[in-house]
Formats: C-alpha cells, structure tokens, sequence
C-alpha cells in the first residue's frame, strides 16, 4: 500500500555534471515497484520546498533482484528541490509515497525496441532496458526478455552531462549519442540523428517537451508505434489534485488528463498537445464559462 | 475517553476533521493513504451542471510555503458525477459532504433541487461560493447579497439537508458574508477558500499559471485563514468549520481554540497524503492537555484580552 513513508538515505554519488545517484532503503516500494513508475519524494521537517517531486525509477538495487532492497533515483539540480536534495547527507530521511503511476508498455517477442531520451529524461530507461532484455525482474516477476535489442538514443546539452552510461551498458543498451555542442557523439539534436539513422521497431522517448512532441509528430509520419513519458509539474502525484493535466485524444476531440495516474507514460498518437498548438481548439463539453 | 464529536447547525460530526473540497478527488484518489472510516467527513470535489475542462496547464506553482492554483473546476459534471463518482462515495464510512457550484443563482438552486431529490445518506450540502479561478467569477460570497438570496432559495429546495456555505476570503469584511449566510438559513460556513494571488516568471516575462491569476492555500495562508475564521466565530454569528493551511496539531487546535467547531485539511493531503487520519488519532491527545474530555469544550475558547 503506498502510503508516506520516511525513508533512509544511502548513499548520494555524483554522476555527471549537476547530476546525482540517491540510493533509498525501502524494500515495500522496491519489491512493486515497475520501469516508469515514479516516486514524490519530499525533504522531511521543512515547508519550503513545501510538496513533493516526482521522480522515475532509475533501478532497484540489492543482491537479489526478487527481493530488491530498495531504489535508486537519479536527478539533476535544477531547483529548489534538488538544490536542496543534493546537500542532504547520507543516513538522513526523506518522505517518500509511491510507487505512483503507470509502467512503460510491456512487449513479447520483438526485435528491437528504440529507446529516446533527452538529458535527464533518461532516468526510466536503466530499468527499462533490464526489464526489456529480461537480465532483471520488477515488481516481483521473474526476469523474462521482452525484445532482442534495446537501442538507446540520448541526446545532451554538452558531454559533461551524460550520466549513467556504464549502467545502460550494463543493462544490454546500445547507445547512440548526440550533444548540442558537439562534444560527445553526433554534434545536434537526438532526434536529428534518430531522423538521419532510422532504427527499426517501436519509439519510446522521456525528455523535454519539444524534443517529445516532435518525436510524436516523426512516429506519426514513419507511421511507427510511439509513447511519450511525460513529465508534467506534479503537486500530489497520487490524482487528488488535478494540475499534472495534458491533452489527451478522446472519441470525439480531447480531455485533460491526468499525468499521474493516467500517465506518465501514453500512446503518443493521443498525446493531442504534440500536433495542436494549446488553446488553439476548445474540448468537447466545454462552457466557455 | 476523549468525545470528539462536534454539532454544526443541524450537522453532526464523528470528529471535527475532514478533508477538503478539490484537494482529495472523488473518495478513490486517497484510499490508500486515508482511512475513510476515522475521518469526520469528506468533501468531494466541486461537481459543477456541466462538464468543465478546466484551465489549462501550468495549474500549479508552488510559492514559499504555499500553493497557488487555477483548476479552474476540471470536473465532468453533473449526470457523469451520480452515475461514475456517487455510487462509490456511498459506500465511504464517513460523512459525505457534496460541494456544488452553479454558474447562476438558478444553476445553483437547480443543482441543490436535484440533490434533495438523489442525495439518499448525504451528510450536507457544501456550496462553493467562492471559486476564484473561473472566468466570468464563481465567486459569489463576495456579495452578501447574494450569499443571502442563494443561500436561502437553496435551503427551500433542499430542506432537510445541512447547508454549508464555503466563504471567499478575498472580501473586505467576511464576518457581513458570513451574517448573510447564516440569514439565508446556512447551518454552518466553510472558511476559507483560497486567497486570490499570482506568480510571475519576469525572466520570460510570463505569468507562472496557464490562467495568469489563481489562489493561494497552504501553510502560508494559515494565519490569514486563523484569522478569519476568528473573527467570524468570536461574533456567534454561524458555526465556523476553519480551512486554510492546517497540516499539524497545533494547527488544528488553534482553529478549534480560535473558534472553529471542524476543520478542513486542503493542500496538506498533497504532500503529506495520511495527514487528516494521523491528527484525528492525536487529536484526543490533544484536547486531553487542556484538561478536558470533550472537543466541544475546547472550540472559541480563545482568551484575548478586553
Ligand atoms: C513522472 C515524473 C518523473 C520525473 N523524474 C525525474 C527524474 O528521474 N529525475 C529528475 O531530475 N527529475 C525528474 N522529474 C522532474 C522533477 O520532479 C522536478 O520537477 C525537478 O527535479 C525540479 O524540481 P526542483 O524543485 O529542483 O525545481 P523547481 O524549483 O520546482 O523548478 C525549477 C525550474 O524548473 C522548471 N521545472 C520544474 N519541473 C519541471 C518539469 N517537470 N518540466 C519542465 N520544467 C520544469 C520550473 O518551471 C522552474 O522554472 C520528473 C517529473 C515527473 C513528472
Ligand atoms: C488544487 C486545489 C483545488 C481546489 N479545488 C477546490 C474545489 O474544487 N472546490 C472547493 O470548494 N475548494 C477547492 N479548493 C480550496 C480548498 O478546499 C481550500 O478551501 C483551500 O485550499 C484552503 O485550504 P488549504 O490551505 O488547507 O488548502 C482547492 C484548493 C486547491 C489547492
Ligand atoms: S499530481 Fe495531483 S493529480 Fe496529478
């Protein structure tokens, strides 16, 4: 049951530029837990930050893969959160209620699933790319492969920032790089070269909103199955409060949807935000109160 | 053994700790955090007569110490909310508070008309008078007046309901909405709604919110709502249930001493989604410490010098 829990920290490393490893004891939360699913976490004893953040399952960590221990998160200092989190020392607690949404999709038997991420966005795919080849279990099932080969597509501002690679090389990854300065792999946008390479199977992206509405637009055009993970300002993460909202397709035209509960992970061909500008059409059902 | 049991009006309660309209969904949102049968009550969010999208995104941003909103009443209305929503909040072991808000006067005295008729083991009736985040203003308690007139057209449709009126904030005299309320028949008011204010990102020159404006809740608002809640109380105009930042005991207890006979939890449920459950089991803690044993024994017994 995912009720608030004050957890313990392990150990906080450096992986990249502004970029940290929290390792969490909480075996609950790590035994259920599944790739794309997130946590809010919250600094304890403080109202300001006052309410928690979403952060995705980077892995579960502990000898035994069933039995996990508890779970990794991997966040870049943007804020006033992280600002904060990074200087937390290991041994302290922090507030923690999740697992909370839903997993990436799940697939039997595929060839080779393309994985895209920009900068931090990367965090769902280590678990991801596990789970896929099958060289780990989540949530309590055994370990079963998923796909041949996951292809990993990660784009970054500047090399400095790229973190967790030997993780994704551990996981079974191949990884295709870009960065904005040329830096490290292909100099330009991720989706430039995904564009230029054309990898076969279907396209999974986290990242920046522009990066994740042009995805979808290009999976429209290749006419390739796509999802999107989402990361929307979240201030509950459990659906109480109704601001993660993003436009999704209905029947008829398109609703708001919650991106905790309903997301973070849709079927890109939905995601109505990707091929509309906002504001530019009114819902079905709408006042005009 | 500590009596937590509290009477507003016509309505009588558990325990004097219940959960905010619009900060805990529609009863399935929080059931794994909350135990629905320790709670005094719960308030759904504002059902409204027709499907409402809502403002768009960011609806959210986060202030010091507070939350500033624009939902913009996101709901889906009025016959999806008896046919999705009611059948399960019927079956929550807890007092259910339906909160309504109309568009007109009418749209309000339509909705409260409909209740009486399918509303079968309400607890109360909540109008929210004060939504601010809607264009063209929902925020009817701004004008007592009109709190009086919707207040009492509502009570003659739905007689044998407890009536709450939610109060606006942002008013200059809430005690004259408040006496307006209690005219109209209200067994009670809820105080506070948000507190209208902004957030402005000047680096792009933007408003922080998707409907530029929204309304402020959280610890941050604590001693506005306190305050009011006050002010409303020390008067004996109507029974007062407080809302506006509460999240610990003390918190709760102040309202109670300030003069609230229940409390909301709003904002609170976000970040610390057991809250309401964990004051009620501390509360008889609470009231025992100043040496009595009932909740009612405590509520306005502030002493403020003469
Ligand atoms: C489902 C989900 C999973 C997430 N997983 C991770 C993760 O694994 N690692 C990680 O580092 N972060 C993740 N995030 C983002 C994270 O929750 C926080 O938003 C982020 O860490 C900023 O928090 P802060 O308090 O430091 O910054 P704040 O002070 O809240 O914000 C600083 C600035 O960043 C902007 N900002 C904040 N959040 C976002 C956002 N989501 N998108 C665009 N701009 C934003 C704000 O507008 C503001 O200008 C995830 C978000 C979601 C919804
Ligand atoms: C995100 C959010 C949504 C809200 N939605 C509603 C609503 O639908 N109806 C209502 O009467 N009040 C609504 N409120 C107001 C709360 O019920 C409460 O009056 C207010 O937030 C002050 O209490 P708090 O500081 O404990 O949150 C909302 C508040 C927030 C923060
Ligand atoms: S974050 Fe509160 S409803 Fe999604």
């Amino acid at each position: 049951m995912p009720h608030l829990r004050h957890v313990r920290i392990v150990s906080q490393e450096k992986l990249a530029e502004r970029t940290y490893r929290l390792r969490l004891i909480c075996p609950e939360i790590a035994r259920v837990i599944l790739p794309g699913q997130f946590l809010m976490l919250r600094l304890a004893g403080t109202n300001d930050p006052l309410l928690g953040r979403p952060f995705a399952l980077y892995d579960t960590w502990g000898d035994d893969s069933s039995s996990p221990l508890g779970v990794d998160i991997v966040y870049l200092v943007v804020g006033s959160m992280t600002s904060r989190l990074c200087t937390v020392p290991a041994g302290s607690v922090v507030e923690v209620w999740g697992p909370l949404g839903r997993p990436l999709p799940a697939f039997s038997e595929l060839e080779q699933v393309v994985l895209v991420a920009g900068g931090i966005g990367q965090t769902p795919f280590v678990a991801y790319t596990h789970w896929l080849l099958g060289s780990r279990g989540y949530g309590g099932q055994a370990a079963r492969p998923q796909a041949r080969r996951v292809l990993l597509y990660y784009g970054v501002r500047t090399a400095a920032r790229l973190a967790g690679l030997t993780d994704f090389q551990t996981a079974g990854a191949q990884l295709y790089l870009a960065s904005d300065d040329g830096s490290v792999g292909w100099h330009g946008s991720i989706l430039d070269r995904l564009q230029a390479e054309q990898p076969a199977g279907p396209l999974i992206g986290c990242g920046p909103e522009p990066m994740l509405k042009a995805l979808a637009r290009l999976a429209r055009q290749w006419q390739r199955p796509c999802w999107v993970s989402l990361e929307t300002p979240m201030a509950c993460g459990i659906g109480a409060c109704f601001s993660c909202v993003t436009r999704i397709g209905t029947a008829h035209n398109w609703d708001y949807r919650r991106v905790c509960v309903d997301g973070p992970t849709f079927e890109a061909a939905l995601w109505h935000d990707a091929f509309s500008e906002q504001g530019s059409d009114a819902p079905l059902g709408s006042t005009g109160a | 053994m500590i009596d937590l049991s509290v009477q507003l009006g016509r309505l009588h309660l558990r325990n004097p700790i219940l959960v905010a309209s619009g900060t805990a969904g529609y009863g399935r949102e929080l059931a794994d955090y909350v135990d629905m049968a320790l709670l005094g009550g719960f308030i759904p969010k504002t059902v409204t007569r027709h499907p409402r999208p809502g403002n768009p995104p960011p609806r959210t941003v986060e202030t010091a110490c507070g939350l500033l909103n624009a939902i913009g009443l996101d709901n889906d209305g009025w016959d999806y909310f008896w046919q999705h929503h009611w059948p399960h909040l019927q079956t929550l072991p807890t007092a259910v508070i339906l909160n309504i808000a109309g568009k007109s006067e009418d749209e309000f005295v339509e909705l409260a008309a409909d209740v009486a008729r399918r509303g079968v083991g309400l607890a109360a009736l909540e109008l929210n008078l004060s939504c601010p985040n809607v264009a063209g203003g929902l925020d009817f308690a701004t004008d007592a007046e009109r709190t009086r007139r919707i207040v009492r057209r509502c009570r003659e449709v739905c007689p044998n309901l407890p009536l709450i009126a939610k109060l606006t904030p942002n008013v200059t005299d809430i005690t004259v909405i408040a006496a307006a309320a209690a005219e109209g028949g209200a067994d009670a008011v809820s105080a506070v709604n948000t507190y209208l204010g902004m957030a402005i990102d000047w680096r792009q020159r933007r408003p922080r919110l998707g409907n530029v404006t929204g309304g402020l809740s959280g610890p941050a608002i604590k001693p506005l709502a306190l305050r009011a809640v006050w002010a409303i109380a020390r008067r004996r105009i109507i029974p007062v249930i407080g809302v506006g930042g509460i999240a610990t005991m003390d918190d709760v207890m102040e309202f109670l001493v300030a003069g609230a006979s229940a409390v909301q939890i709003g904002t609170a449920n976000f970040y610390d989604p057991s809250v309401a459950c964990r004051l009620i089991q501390d509360l008889p803690a609470a009231i025992a410490q100043l040496g009595t044993s009932r909740v009612r024994d405590v509520i306005g017994t502030l002493q403020t010098p003469e």
